[in-house]
């Protein structure tokens, strides 16, 4: 359909007009370009998606994966992010319009049945850290941003990590609980480990943590956070042989939405990253000429 | 449909255009879209009344909705010649969906339909002929053009997804003084994307690189990369005294490392060693083999048994002690340390049982005494004092023992 705007008209307004809700409004935005509108303006009212692949002539589409950690009041070390700039980084993307999508979601991108929002980005949460309930929860909970938590099993209960509970009362709230093995340990087979060691440590980190998550979280884990995002092809292959659908490293850079769905990459971000550092790490296209 | 909306207050030209039909296709290239053409849109509170309904008149002057439609054919063609084909085929559908009875563009829609067919057709074979011979950079470039042409094509997807494994890289010839994050920063600008090349070459946790290494430099979607030659050659390297260090403060690469061992680090620089101690004994649970943790739990337990120690808590000091001992004998000055603490741990008894028998609680007294022992076997003192007591003890049950019944 194409229409020409009235004053005052955004890409939302027109949502809501001709596709009936505001929440289609990217399908506007994207394909015109632009959010707001002069009037007379010939806009493109865009009935359906029409690029699952995120493959045009000029280059392909990007979906950043963010990946935290521990937070606290302040920073301390790498992975300790103090809550203040992590709250700023969310309204950082909340400001510049992007679209926070669960990994599910990514994963229809990766499987070419979805098409998302040009600016979309995953947010993902390490380990299991207790801080994240005192300090990440809130603010996604404020912006309405989902989750994935990647939880290494060995670190629950800890001190200083969630406990079964709480990951099941955030798995109600509709944050997504998955798994991050057993002990953290490197999953690459380690110098002189025989098949049959390697097997069973294997087992141990890939294969029990899924009846743990089934019955501690009431849902399975389907996606796993390669422990220090370390994997090799027979890693790869182990991963899927247990039966992942999905999983993800910590190599800095976006998915197309033709990444091989068992190496996800991730953007790790790190308490010393100033704001121009993070926002690096959220690259939406990949200029390219595809000819 | 949507015409009634503000009834006939509207352009009337504008509402001409609130057709039905959906325009599909990847947005137009930018600048975007041309505005429509004045006559279409005239300035909205000032609008005429409505003409009647957008009825061509006569073959005559081109209606609004004719000009606008020609503007999108005009673009199309422009876009065919540029070869931007899935882009010129939205423009087609545009103006068709203006004015469904254009000709012209009804023809170049169907001409330019029949040509992306038979190319996509082509670059996919040509993908799969690369991918036979081992050629993975030339396959992604054919199957990336045919998802360009056709965004949802699931066999050029699926053979980008699973069958093209390689990816651009340039090899980079390690200088003397070089680090991942000073050849991440030359390459993409940005020093963390140093992550990016260690994994890239499976380099091992904080390598250490010497120079006449060699290093695949990968590229990176979305990152700017820029290959060596097309680099401005840096400036001949002049010794300048006041020139700035080299950034070593941060650290280079590696990424993540076990949090728990990083809560016990934290908690062993706070003091907290029984903390620090219980988390390094859960990583050691999850893997005995942790060398990180077993070289942590050393540390833990010497700082926890000389604060002991400081503390006047003898006993337990000696218990750490021993425990870092089975661990790891001579560690440090531990012996001197556990020395130390088993003297003061029997002095402390023995002062506690001198104590116990001046208020005539023998039997508590011994106790303190024979724990001396167990501290300093050789205690001469507490083995008299032991000795004088039971006597004591003994000649005391004896006096009693008549009155009982």
């Amino acid at each position: 359909m194409v229409v020409l705007a009235k004053a005052g008209d955004t890409a939302a307004s027109l949502s809501r007009r001709y596709l009936g809700d505001e929440a289609k409004a990217w399908l506007i935005e994207d394909y015109n370009g632009t959010a707001t509108f002069t009037p007379g303006r010939e806009v493109v009212i865009p009935k359906r998606p029409w690029n699952p692949s995120g493959v045009e002539s000029r280059g392909y589409q990007l979906v950043p994966i963010l990946c935290y950690h521990n937070l606290g009041p302040q920073t301390r070390g790498r992975l300790l992010l103090a809550a203040s700039v992590f709250e700023e980084q969310m309204r950082y993307l909340k400001r510049e319009g992007f679209h926070v999508i669960t990994l599910r979601q990514f994963l229809d991108f990766v499987a070419l049945r979805q098409q998302l929002p040009r600016k979309t980005v995953v947010l993902t949460f390490d380990d299991g850290w207790k801080s994240f309930k005192e300090y990440a929860y809130p603010i996604l909970k404020e912006l309405g941003y989902p989750a994935t938590l990647f939880i290494y099993t060995d670190f629950i209960g800890a001190r200083i990590a969630l406990s079964w509970p709480e990951l099941k009362d955030l798995a109600q709230e509709g944050f997504d609980i998955q798994a991050h093995s057993k002990s953290h340990d490197d999953m690459r087979r380690k110098t002189n480990e025989s098949d049959e060691e390697y097997g069973r440590r294997m087992q141990a980190e890939l294969v029990q943590p899924l009846a743990v998550f089934q019955q501690r979280v009431g849902q399975p884990a389907k996606i796993l956070a390669y422990p220090y995002g370390s994997h090799n092809e027979e890693v790869v292959k182990r991963v899927r042989e247990a039966g992942y659908i999905a999983a993800l490293d910590v190599r800095r850079q976006g998915n197309p939405s033709f990444t091989p769905p068992l190496t996800i990459h991730r953007a790790q971000i790190y308490s010393e990253m100033s704001m121009e550092e993070f926002v690096r790490n959220l690259t939406v296209f990949n200029e390219e000429a595809i000819r | 449909m949507i015409a009634g909306r503000r009834g006939r207050s509207f352009l009337a030209a504008a509402l001409a255009l609130l057709l039905g039909a959906c325009a599909a296709g990847t947005p137009p290239p930018s600048p975007a879209p041309t505005p429509p053409p004045a006559a279409a849109a005239p300035a909205a509170p000032a609008a005429p009344p409505p003409a009647a309904s957008p009825t061509p008149a006569a073959p005559a002057p081109p209606s609004p909705r004719q000009q606008l439609a020609a503007g999108h054919v005009n673009r199309a063609r422009q876009l065919e010649g540029s070869g931007d084909l899935r882009q010129a085929l939205d423009e087609w559908k545009i103006a068709l969906t203006i004015d469904p009875a254009d000709r012209a563009a009804q023809a170049g829609r169907r001409q330019l339909e029949a040509r992306m067919d038979r190319s996509i057709s082509e670059r996919l074979g040509q993908g799969r002929d690369a991918i036979g011979k081992g050629d993975h950079l030339e396959a992604r470039r054919h199957f990336l053009a045919v998802l360009a042409m056709d965004p949802a094509n699931q066999a050029a997807f699926s053979a980008l997804q699973n069958d093209v494994k390689e990816i651009r890289f340039v090899p980079h010839t390690v200088k003397a003084g070089e680090t991942l994050a000073t050849i991440a920063e030359r390459y993409y600008g940005d020093r963390v994307r140093s992550e990016v090349i260690w994994e890239t070459n499976q380099l091992p946790p904080n390598p250490r690189l010497s120079a006449g290494m060699v290093l695949k430099i990968p590229e990176i979607p979305g990152v700017p990369f820029v290959l060596p030659e097309l680099r401005p050659k840096p400036p001949e390297p002049v010794a300048r005294p006041d020139a700035p260090a080299p950034d070593t403060t941060r650290p280079s690469e590696v990424v993540e490392i076990n949090p728990l061992l990083v809560g016990a680090r934290e908690s062993l620089e706070k003091g907290e060693y029984q903390v620090a101690l219980a988390d390094v004994d859960r990583v050691l649970a999850g893997n005995t083999q942790n060398p990180d943790a077993a070289e942590l739990k050393k540390v833990i337990l010497y700082g926890l048994g000389k604060s002991q120690l400081g503390q006047r808590k003898y006993e337990e000091s000696v218990r750490t002690l021993l425990q870092l001992t089975r661990l790891a004998p001579g560690y440090q000055d531990s012996p001197t340390l556990l020395k130390q603490a088993r003297e003061r741990a029997a002095q402390q008894h023995y002062a506690q049982g001198l104590q116990l028998y001046r208020e005539e609680k023998l039997e508590d007294a011994i106790t303190q005494w024979k724990a001396v022992l167990e501290y300093e076997p050789e205690h001469a003192n507490a083995k008299k004092n032991i000795e004088q007591a039971e006597r004591l003890l003994k000649s005391l049950q004896q006096r009693q023992q008549p009155k009982k019944p």
